[in-house]
């Protein structure tokens, strides 16, 4: 699709995305090949604008870095870079380190992966990714560094384990909550005996990522990001991949877990016993809601204004759990092709309010507060108006003014989120519907 | 320390250029040399610091943050940066932060909006001038702002987009003044550069000359100038310029020292409206709080239109605020004024930190950040007793050389690093200060070794002025009353280097070039 200009794009670049991504694996370092200032800037992006998720293990300012300057970019940085590595492996403590580049290197032509490559006989692996920011946003860089990881690190292995799974689609960073989701992931299909690969979960290591080849499947749970790295399992590993939606409450993880059943051979006894047992966990505490639900109307018009990650699993987490009007959803992304657009749209058609949402594709944030009023007649001076309202909005933080101007009631969720502070939340699987539910209620009840 | 001593020789003779010269030419700063202060002198005096670079080396920074940094404040404002989605994406994490600053100074609320041209792989090699081109023409369409400002990053600088042309045609077609911003990253070593980058697109296309006094009688030229002088020094308006790291406690305190002199003080530009920053050639002073900041702007306002300026030292503590008021006086013949100002305010907040003294004295302290603040801060901590253990500018120039010699210990520790975090912890793990005071992206890691950290500035926090002393005193006094975070971090959160790195000499990662050597 045509490549225009976007106002207030959520994302970082490229560069941001892969060194979001390095940082947030397990003890690795990346080792940037860019002019001075990316490292840190593009660190910052998401360390401050990810609920203060911080630079992880090595980034921000910590982040090891070429500096190229005016006089490499004429007579080429590829010395500059050996040298950095080379200082890089004899101070920093890692299990894994990483070369990703930027636009300047890329665009006089160094040959970054030649010089990695002259360290490939070192003790502890370095990797290399090509990640110029001109390649596009954040995920795309997660997406490079990952695929790396799945063809020149994963060892291959011939016998397949149908009990074990790689999960792929969250981006650090750029999911906000992607260490909670990943947690709740593990949780639930641990149930179902399922042992899931991460690269990002508590507990994985670079030993533990290397054995990644075994895995029966992939399961990726994004329509559009993780699918390359999918791809290279593929590839490489011969691994089927399972595209899924983020499993987001009752509905959300039934939906999901009824989806994986077949593929992973699940018995449909124990399918079916896991599913009373979270739901029944899940409703235990729901009910308590029930209360100011009723007594409070706490019905609301839901807006939707959140990545392709996202956008779909909280209007289903709306619509199906909470019994909201999904009124309009705005998605900041926009797909390959209309008719991934057209198949994306195509899933809100499974919801089963008797209204269905307007979906539209727009990356300019602030367009957003245009759609929302356009999409309800306006008030012609009427004595009787059937306003749009009550409602409630789940953006990013960008959209705390949206919520202002439309008297919404308002959680951001989306990237970024600059207003909350997040460690272990997640979002998804029936506990992560809970922890939605408690946020959502949280801001309906918060003056009081 | 005079003004013309800190500017001699300097010339700022440039807005008919479309972009300055980067400070690594214009003042020949250096960002790597470790050393004592009174070695850092020497070397200063002999020039032979400014080519050294580093073996293993951490993010120096990026000129075009600092630039966006100044124009993203200004009232009414959209931001362009010309680039991929990556320049400047920081500003999603400081969005918020500027939103809340115009809420606290007290300015007309809103959204800080910027648009990437988002440069792909297509335009990198076709150019990226026609996105530039539909991005201002929607900025101007859809948001109405007073000014548009383009900041141009790495991609078009190496690529040759033209965008002063591009400023050229669309300029007349515009409500809002298009201001052109050159801060390609790689073309400078030193972010300061960024400053002067973006005073250069204020100067050129945002500043206007003083209105002619209207008078009925016919001047010469000569009289033109000397109605202008008398104009000025007739004038009690002043420009207070101020920083991103300046709070509003900041500027309501050093407007009211200044208010005290009978003064009416203009705090710019950052967060200002258009018109105002229209206005400033006419203030019969501009107040600097920080050289490093604002020598290019003050320097051309200076030869512009003829407005002296003060750039001494900033006011941190009580011996720099002091020094800072006198250099206004001084300025402004109001030295009477402004000894009577001083002695009030000196006896008033002396009382007040004397049981502040007592608990920090003997405690030793290390402060990293930019040059000017983290100089006057140590020396402010030294006064009340604590003993500066060590310096960290992120850059060294001409502007902090005489704070040198603030310090009581020659051989204090001078670690001159933008950045730099590895060699900064190294000298900490050794030298174990109680208190480390730092910037931004620094005290994070400071507190993984145990140690507790105040912050050098912050947005809702007074470090200026009088009652920026004694908030100071009372932070680092509040600090050592409880450090088990850092002793809880130290414990259990671990930094990411080898222990032979900090058995290491760090002065051996210094680079010294062939040029420092002769």
């Amino acid at each position: 699709m045509e490549s225009s200009f976007i106002e207030r794009a959520k994302t970082s670049c490229a560069l941001g995305g892969a060194i979001a991504a390095v940082s947030s694996l397990p003890r690795a370092i990346p080792i940037v090949h860019a002019s001075g200032g990316c490292a840190q800037t593009l660190s910052a992006t998401y360390n401050l604008g990810s609920g203060y998720k911080g630079p992880g293990y090595c980034s921000g300012t910590m982040t090891p870095t070429s500096n190229i300057t005016e006089n490499d970019i004429v007579f080429g940085g590829e010395e500059r870079l050996e040298e950095q590595i080379e200082s890089t492996l004899r101070i920093m403590d890692g299990d894994l380190y990483f070369v990703v580049t930027g636009c300047q290197v890329e665009i006089i032509g160094d040959n970054a992966a030649r010089v990695a490559g002259r360290f490939k006989n070192h003790s502890v692996p370095v990797l290399y990714a090509s990640t110029p920011g001109f390649l596009g946003d954040g995920f795309k860089g997660c997406e490079a560094v990952l695929s790396s990881l799945v063809t020149d690190f994963i060892e291959p292995c011939a016998r397949k384990d149908l009990k074990t799974v790689n999960i792929l689609g969250f981006t650090p960073g750029q999911d906000v909550f992607y260490r909670g989701n990943i947690e709740n992931i593990v949780l639930l299909l641990a149930k179902l005996g399922i042992k899931v690969n991460s690269f990002f979960g508590h507990g994985e290591t670079a030993a533990s990522i290397k054995t990644y080849g075994r895995a029966g499947h992939n399961l990726v749970f994004s329509e559009i990001h993780g699918q390359r790295t999918a791809r290279a399992f593929e590839e490489k590993h011969g691994i089927p991949s399972l595209t899924v939606d983020l499993p987001v409450g009752d509905t959300g993880a039934e939906t999901f877990l009824r989806q994986i059943a077949g593929p992973l051979k699940i018995p449909a006894g124990k399918l079916n016993e896991v599913i009373a047992e979270e739901r029944s966990y899940y409703y235990s505490y729901f009910r308590s809601f029930l209360e100011i639900y009723g007594d409070l109307d706490y019905q609301r018009y839901a807006v939707i204004a959140a990545d392709i990650n996202y956008a779909f699993p909280l209007t289903r987490f709306v619509s199906e759990d909470l019994g909201w009007i999904p009124h309009l959803v705005v998605i900041s992304e926009q797909p390959q092709s209309p008719e991934a657009e057209g198949k994306y749209a195509d899933k809100f058609l499974t919801l089963t309010a008797r209204v269905r949402p307007k979906v539209i594709f727009e990356a300019n944030t602030g367009q957003i507060l245009r759609h929302l009023n356009e999409s309800w007649p306006p008030n012609r001076n009427e004595k009787y108006y059937n306003r749009l309202a009550p409602l409630f909005l789940i953006g990013s933080s960008l959209e705390g003014s949206v919520a202002q101007k439309t008297g919404a009631q308002f959680l951001p969720v989306s990237y970024p989120v600059t207003n909350r502070a997040v460690l272990t939340k997640g979002y998804t699987g029936f506990r992560g519907g809970l922890t939605l539910a408690e946020d959502i209620f949280s801001s309906l009840v918060s003056n009081r | 320390m005079t003004e013309e001593d800190l500017t001699s020789g300097l010339v700022y003779n440039y807005t008919q250029a479309a972009e300055p010269p980067t400070r690594d030419t214009r003042i020949e700063p250096t960002n790597a040399y470790l050393g004592s202060c009174r070695s850092l002198k020497l070397a200063m005096g002999q020039g032979c610091a400014k080519f050294n670079s580093r073996y293993f080396s951490q993010g120096v920074g990026c000129q075009l943050i600092l630039a966006l940094g100044i124009v993203r404040t200004f009232q009414n404002v959209v931001t362009i940066i010309h680039g991929p989605l990556g320049c400047a994406s920081n500003n999603i994490g400081l969005a918020g932060f500027n939103k809340t600053a115009r809420a606290l100074k007290g300015k007309p609320a809103g959204d800080v909006i910027w648009i990437h041209t988002n440069l792909n792989e297509s335009d990198v090699i076709q150019g990226g001038t026609d996105k530039l081109r539909e991005a201002v023409l929607y900025a101007e369409k859809e948001f109405r702002p007073d000014v548009i400002v383009i900041g141009n990053s790495c991609v078009p600088g190496i690529i040759g987009d033209d965008i002063d042309s591009l400023v050229d045609e669309l300029e007349s077609r515009l409500s809002a003044k298009l201001v052109p911003v050159h801060c390609e990253g790689f073309r400078s070593r030193f972010v300061a550069s960024g400053y002067d980058a973006a005073y250069h697109g204020l100067l050129r296309k945002m500043v206007d000359p003083p209105a002619v006094i209207d008078s009925v009688i016919e001047r010469s030229p000569d009289e033109e100038e000397r109605l202008d002088r008398i104009r000025r020094q007739n004038s009690r308006t002043v420009n207070l310029l101020n920083v991103g790291s300046t709070s509003y406690g900041d500027e309501v305190e050093l407007s009211r020292i200044l208010s005290a002199l009978g003064l009416k003080v203009n705090v710019l530009p950052l967060y200002g409206h258009v018109d105002e920053i229209a206005k400033m050639g006419e203030a019969a002073l501009n107040i600097s709080i920080c050289a490093t900041h604002d020598d290019y702007l003050i320097g051309h306002l200076k030869e512009r239109f003829g407005t002296p300026y003060v750039i001494d030292t900033l006011p941190i503590g009580l011996k720099n605020t002091n020094q800072w008021l006198r250099a206004v006086g001084r300025a402004l013949n109001l030295t009477d004024e402004t000894e009577s100002l001083i002695r009030t305010e000196t006896a008033q907040l002396t009382l007040a930190l004397e049981p502040f003294k007592k608990i920090l004295a003997g405690k030793s302290v290390w402060v990293g950040g930019g040059e000017t603040r983290i100089f006057t801060t140590a020396e402010f901590f030294q006064s009340l007793g604590l003993k500066v253990l060590g310096l960290k500018p992120h850059n060294f120039d001409r502007f902090a050389v005489p704070m040198l010699d603030d310090m009581e210990e020659p051989e204090t520790v001078a670690a001159v690093a933008a950045g730099q975090p590895a060699e900064e912890l190294v000298y900490l793990k050794r030298l174990k200060p109680d208190l480390y005071i730092g910037h931004g992206g620094a005290n994070g890691w400071v507190l993984r070794l145990g140690i507790p950290t105040i912050p050098l500035y912050g947005q809702s926090l007074n470090h200026l002025g009088y009652s920026g002393a004694y908030e100071l005193a009372r932070k680092a006094v509040r600090a050592l009353l409880n450090t088990n975070l850092a002793r809880k971090a130290a414990a259990n959160v671990t930094l990411p280097f080898k222990d032979e790195w900090f058995e290491s000499d760090p002065q051996a990662n210094i680079k010294e070039s062939l040029a420092s050597v002769i």
